[in-house]
């Protein structure tokens, strides 16, 4: 009896393991079923993330600046001081606030390189039981964005989207580390490849053997055919460490990013890059003292508030 | 396991799995990140026995490939937690009934997370992912570990009350 319940243990195993690796297999070979089935589930999974980010955003939020504690306790000290005199009200007011000031400089980053931009609330982040880093913005295929698009912040590249459905897109993170972007020195312009390692520091090889890397030197994209997936021209980052290796055939350094990809709240998705790439390097600009003002909120205009519903697309000309 | 609770469990991990994608992701965790999905996932298969074990732990695996931000091939996770469900199920008793003692049970549950995890790594290395320097992934395994021992605790007498609702007649 124990026997028989043993043997149908063992074949329930294999059976299991068995359907598993079927999966595994159909998948690796490009079956799309299941390629269609994750689809499906970010059609569905989209409308619950919108509200529940709507309603939990301040919570995360503030679970970031708890994360951040050691590193700015002083601002935090500052913010904990005024938050005591803020009501719930007008925090939720300082919530759309900062998003509006995200937003505002996206769309200064982006109108000075003359790209066509939608822009998208972050509604989600990659889960923990993957290794991977990605984020779920609130726009998709109805506003345009395709796959293997440039997603920029306020201060540099972001990544690039990955899936799409029609009302959500996710975004791989260029800090993923099988993210990879051809960058150049705006100094030099030397090219070479910047690959994300899981964190905020990023890795650059140059490719250019006459070329030479120094630290604080300022990367950008270098752009790809026909500007997908990458368009040319977007600040990534500035060379923080040099890898002073004797053995090494080819120079690398360490990177850090503008963009602060644990703070994203706002970002853009480039629709097009302008025809010319931009002649003057990018570099985004510093962030502007927030000043809140104490002073009853009146309902907010569509053009400053990128949670109720931002136009799709916002179109600037390069002055 | 009865159809029925065939049933009811995957509809359970489905709206777990939606709590994980959509609330608890958006969460910055000090140290890496917390999987509740997997952290529940890994106490299911420990409440069940030997061929629960592994047909929960099948369940919770192709529940868990739906993630649309996973960049893993579908299944893998399936056949991870499959084997997990079997080692969970082939060593219930080396180590006593560990389920009584919910102080060692916190224990098993994070080691079972943090093993599904080292496994994923190891098989994604195999079929050619890419997942980042070592020290990336100890801090990840490491947070996951830390953040399972904190969270468990707290839901697993629902997750028990659940279970007990969940559980016919006979089975109970």
């Amino acid at each position: 009896m124990a026997q028989g319940s043993g043997n149908r243990s063992r074949l329930l195993l294999v059976i299991l393991l068995v359907t598993a690796l079927f999966f595994v297999t159909l998948d690796l070979r490009g079956v799309s079923l299941t390629k269609g089935s994750r689809s499906i589930t970010q059609t569905m999974l989209s409308p619950v993330q919108k509200t529940v980010s709507t309603i939990f955003s301040p919570l995360g939020r503030f679970l970031s600046d708890v994360k951040n504690f050691g590193k700015t306790k002083t601002e935090l000290d500052q913010a904990l001081a005024q938050n005591k005199k803020l009501s719930s009200q007008l925090v939720l007011a300082s919530e759309t606030k900062g998003e509006s000031a995200q937003l505002n400089g996206v769309l200064d980053l982006a109108g000075r390189g003359g790209y066509k931009v939608v822009a998208a609330r972050v509604i989600g982040h990659g889960s923990a039981s993957s290794f991977s880093q990605t984020i779920t913005i609130n726009q998709g295929s109805r506003s345009g964005i395709k796959k293997d698009m440039t997603v920029i912040s306020q201060n540099g590249l972001v990544g690039l989207v990955k899936n799409i459905t029609s009302t959500s897109a996710i975004v791989l993170l260029m800090s993923d580390p099988s993210f990879k972007v051809g960058v150049k020195i705006t100094r030099s312009q030397s090219i070479g490849i910047l690959q994300g390692q899981g964190n905020s520091s990023y890795s650059f090889v140059l490719l250019d053997p006459a070329g030479a890397i120094k630290v604080g030197d300022n990367l950008v994209t270098n752009g790809s055919d026909n500007n997908h997936p990458f368009i040319p021209g977007v600040p990534v980052g500035h060379v923080t460490v040099l890898d002073n290796s004797t053995a090494a055939l080819v120079q690398s350094a360490t990177v850090e990013s503008y963009a602060n990809l644990n703070d994203l709240g706002v970002v853009s998705v480039v629709l097009a890059a302008p025809a010319v790439a931009p002649s003057v390097p990018l570099r985004p600009t510093p962030n502007p003292t927030v000043t809140v003002l104490v002073t009853p909120t009146p309902t907010p205009s569509t053009s400053t508030t990128p949670t109720v519903s931002p136009s799709p697309t916002t179109s600037i000309k390069k002055k | 396991m009865s159809p029925t609770r065939i049933f009811s469990t995957l509809a359970f991990l489905f709206i777990l799995f939606t709590i994980q994608e959509s609330a608890i992701s958006l969460i910055h965790f000090p140290i890496a990140g917390f999987s509740l999905y997997l952290a529940v996932a890994i106490s299911l298969i420990a409440f069940e026995d030997h061929n629960g074990s592994l047909v929960v732990g099948f369940l919770a695996g192709i529940v868990l490939d739906l993630s649309p931000t996973s960049n893993a091939p579908f299944g893998q996770w399936a056949l991870i937690l499959t084997i997990v469900g079997y080692l969970f199920a082939t060593n219930r008793e080396s180590f006593a009934d560990f389920t009584t003692s919910p102080v060692i049970f916190v224990f098993f549950v994070a080691a079972g997370a943090t093993m599904a995890l080292l496994m994923y790594l190891g098989f994604g290395t195999l079929v050619g992912e890419v997942n980042g320097s070592i020290n990336h992934d100890l801090v990840i395994l490491f947070g996951n570990a830390l953040w399972t021992i904190i969270f468990t605790p707290m839901y697993l007498p629902a997750l028990r009350t659940v279970r007990k609702i969940s559980l016919t007649s006979k089975e109970r």
